[in-house]
């Protein structure tokens, strides 16, 4: 029904923002992200992140003179409209580089055309684990959601101590590898599965799971999900009378998130990549000078977009000309202290760095404690 | 218990399917229009709901501003999209709900911003505790209200002289009309009282979830169309049944089949179950 039903591919790119003509004498970096339909949430606040970053280099002088251009596409976290863009970008925009600041399927796609055009290309936040293996053009800035659903069993099993758990899976990749990741070191954190739904990303209403879990009475519920999913799921188990923890993810951070759960937001812990409390002032300048740019608050998502598109622009710097293969071979070997804290890349191109993890206090996130565990946050090499 | 709490959650989420269906088989009643847009008068009715609350403080203001100004642009939208087009052939008329549904998403998102709206301080969110089970007020609100409204409904269609020319004008426009029955009044009628109780679920979903977003209308404008076909097309009281059952299949499914297909794929694998059974729908074609 969805395809029947679904947007009409031509829509897919009014409202688009492309930057206008633009000057001889800018250097582009490619950006496709959803700015309109369900993720749009998610895509504004990439961009927003991400043109951030660029706007703050340029403020420095741009890339060796000249100053930066964020061409932006609205792909609505599609695949049919993510190949088109990375085609667009490449052929006509003649970017060096592209950034996705969109999910999974869309980046995906787009991976295997910056591949084949040997374009380096960044995924800012999605999370699956192919993305990457598309080819040595391929970046993550994020986890892959199994090492984050590893972080995961760290936190409820030795963390908080807790060992039976409910999962509560978010039915699509995002969710599903985080829920595997976790159910991979259950084991190890002495923890027991003691049952496991799944629902879909439309799902707003949670009122069978949620009598089900109560009926399973775990210890804690380990719920993978974004905040327009979990805000209600929380809210509804709360409301249920189930007061054990909730363990979340980066797909709850976000201020929106404790908007809709509201009271039953508090004392909810995620794993995350945006510390709230850092006293590194790249994270906390960062945090500063988003809500005045966006009027909002930071989240990961945020924080994802402006780091990916920082990599980007220190990898030019370093490369010092606009040679794909220099580009990318600066972006292997860079180490850089960004806003969702120290990051290098292994030789698959995924992320190396620290688990934030966070709590909601009074209303707001907060820090609660880091998990910095190599061999445990490995990523996948290959 | 476990099965009293999920037939219990069925028949909330039965509710808010039956408020949504109801406006859209009156509709297919009486011009023969799959209106899809009708899902997007219910997050109109939603954004409404949210907002008047958040500035007065009065869900019960909220619920009636709601119901009045979606009934009056269900109007707007027959009058300006649909009365037009009448006399073309029905796929005309679809095509034209589709685009209007996927324009009206794309409005809130603009007028409202992407990431939804949320009750500043959302009412109705006590436990209440019926039968040894917790339910929120607002639940208990959302099965009570949906009784009231099609209850009002059913009182309005069977005993008063307004809902004996609808039914008429249902059954036979043409006779209707030469007994001296505004069959445009009918219609507006029709498109007014249907989008209002759209809206009213909007509310309630709102109260439910505590999230009105742009998209809250991409299920229900599917899963609707499901549901009518359900109760037999044009068929009120067959979608009120069609509804509940949907709510407390997909119920217990998400719970004992949710590893093999998700809520959407039971409500679907439902409605060809039926079909095959009884081609006319659970309860059958109606004719007034």
């Amino acid at each position: 029904m969805k395809s029947f039903f679904g947007k009409v591919p031509f829509l897919a790119l009014a409202g688009v923002l492309a930057a206008g003509a633009a000057a001889a004498d800018t250097v582009k970096i490619g950006f496709n992200a959803p700015l309109t339909g369900f993720a749009a949430a998610d895509g504004k606040s990439a961009n927003i992140g991400a043109q951030l970053a660029v706007d703050q280099a340029n403020a420095e002088g741009g890339i060796n003179g000249k100053q930066i251009e964020l061409v932006v596409y609205d792909d609505q976290a599609s695949p049919k409209n993510s190949v088109p863009i990375a085609n667009k970008l490449i052929g006509q925009d003649k970017v060096k580089i592209g950034i996705s600041g969109s999910y999974s399927g869309a980046t995906r796609a787009a991976a295997g055309v910056y591949q084949a055009a040997g374009i380096p290309y960044i995924s800012a936040y999605a999370v699956h684990p192919d993305i990457t293996r598309a080819g040595d053009y391929v970046f993550r800035t994020s986890f892959v959601g199994e090492v984050q659903g590893r972080a995961g069993a760290k936190l409820v099993g030795e963390t908080l101590g807790k060992k039976k758990v409910v999962l509560i899976v978010l039915k699509n990749d995002f969710g599903k590898s985080l829920a595997n990741g976790f159910k991979e070191k259950a084991a190890l954190f002495g923890i027991t599965v003691a049952g496991e739904y799944e629902y879909s990303i439309k799902d707003r209403q949670f009122g069978p799971i949620v009598s089900k879990v109560k009926a399973d009475a775990p210890e804690a519920i380990y719920a993978t999900g974004y905040f327009f999913t979990a805000g209600p799921l929380v809210n509804q188990l709360r409301a249920a009378g189930v007061t054990v923890p909730v363990i979340g993810q980066e797909g709850y951070d976000s201020q929106k998130f404790i908007e809709i759960a509201g009271a039953a937001a508090e004392g909810v812990v995620i794993t995350t990549s945006l510390d709230r409390d850092s006293k590194s002032p790249e994270t906390s300048g960062f945090i500063a000078a988003f809500e005045k740019k966006a009027g909002y608050k930071a989240d990961m998502v945020a924080a994802s977009g402006h780091t990916a598109a920082k990599v980007a622009i220190a990898a030019m710097r370093k490369a010092g000309t606009d040679d794909p293969k220099a580009i990318r071979d600066a972006i292997a070997s860079i180490t850089l202290q960004a806003s969702t804290g120290k990051i290098s890349f292994n030789k698959l191109g995924e992320v190396r760095k620290d688990v934030q993890v966070q709590v909601v206090r009074d209303g707001q996130w907060h820090h609660y404690s880091v998990i910095s565990d190599d061999k445990l946050l490995a990523p996948p090499e290959m | 218990m476990l099965a009293f709490e999920l037939f219990m959650q069925g028949l909330v989420q039965g509710s808010i399917y039956a408020l949504i269906a109801v406006g859209l088989t009156l509709v297919y009643g009486l011009l023969r229009i799959l209106h899809v847009a009708h899902a997007g008068l219910f997050t109109l009715g939603g954004y409404i709901g949210v907002l008047v609350t958040n500035a007065t403080g009065s869900l019960a203001l909220a619920l009636l501003t709601a119901m009045i100004a979606v009934g009056f642009v269900g109007m707007a939208l027959y009058r300006f999209c649909y009365q037009p087009i009448l006399d073309r052939p029905p796929y005309v008329a679809l095509i034209a709900s589709i685009g209007l549904f996927i324009a009206m998403e794309e409005i809130f998102r603009i007028i409202f911003g992407p990431y939804g709206l949320s009750y500043t301080a959302p009412p109705l969110q006590a436990p209440i505790i019926l039968l040894g089970m917790n339910l929120k007020a607002a639940e208990i609100l959302t099965m009570v209200g949906a009784l009231i409204l099609i209850g009002g409904l059913g009182v309005l269609a069977g005993r008063t002289r307004t809902g004996i020319a609808w039914r008429a004008t249902v059954k036979d426009p043409q006779m209707a009309e030469s007994f001296g029955i505004d069959i445009v009044k009918v219609r507006y009628l029709n498109f007014f009282i249907g989008s209002a109780l759209a809206a009213a679920a909007g509310v309630m979903v709102a109260l439910l979830n505590n999230l009105v977003e742009p998209t809250m209308g991409s299920v229900p404008s599917y899963k609707a169309l499901a549901i009518i076909v359900l109760g037999g097309l044009g068929n009120v009281r067959g979608t009120l049944i069609a509804s509940l059952a949907l709510g407390v299949i997909e119920s217990f499914g998400t719970i004992y089949l949710g590893f093999l297909l998700d809520r959407d794929a039971i409500a679907f694998a439902f409605l060809i179950l039926v079909l095959m059974i009884r081609p006319q729908g659970l309860v059958g074609r109606s004719n007034g």
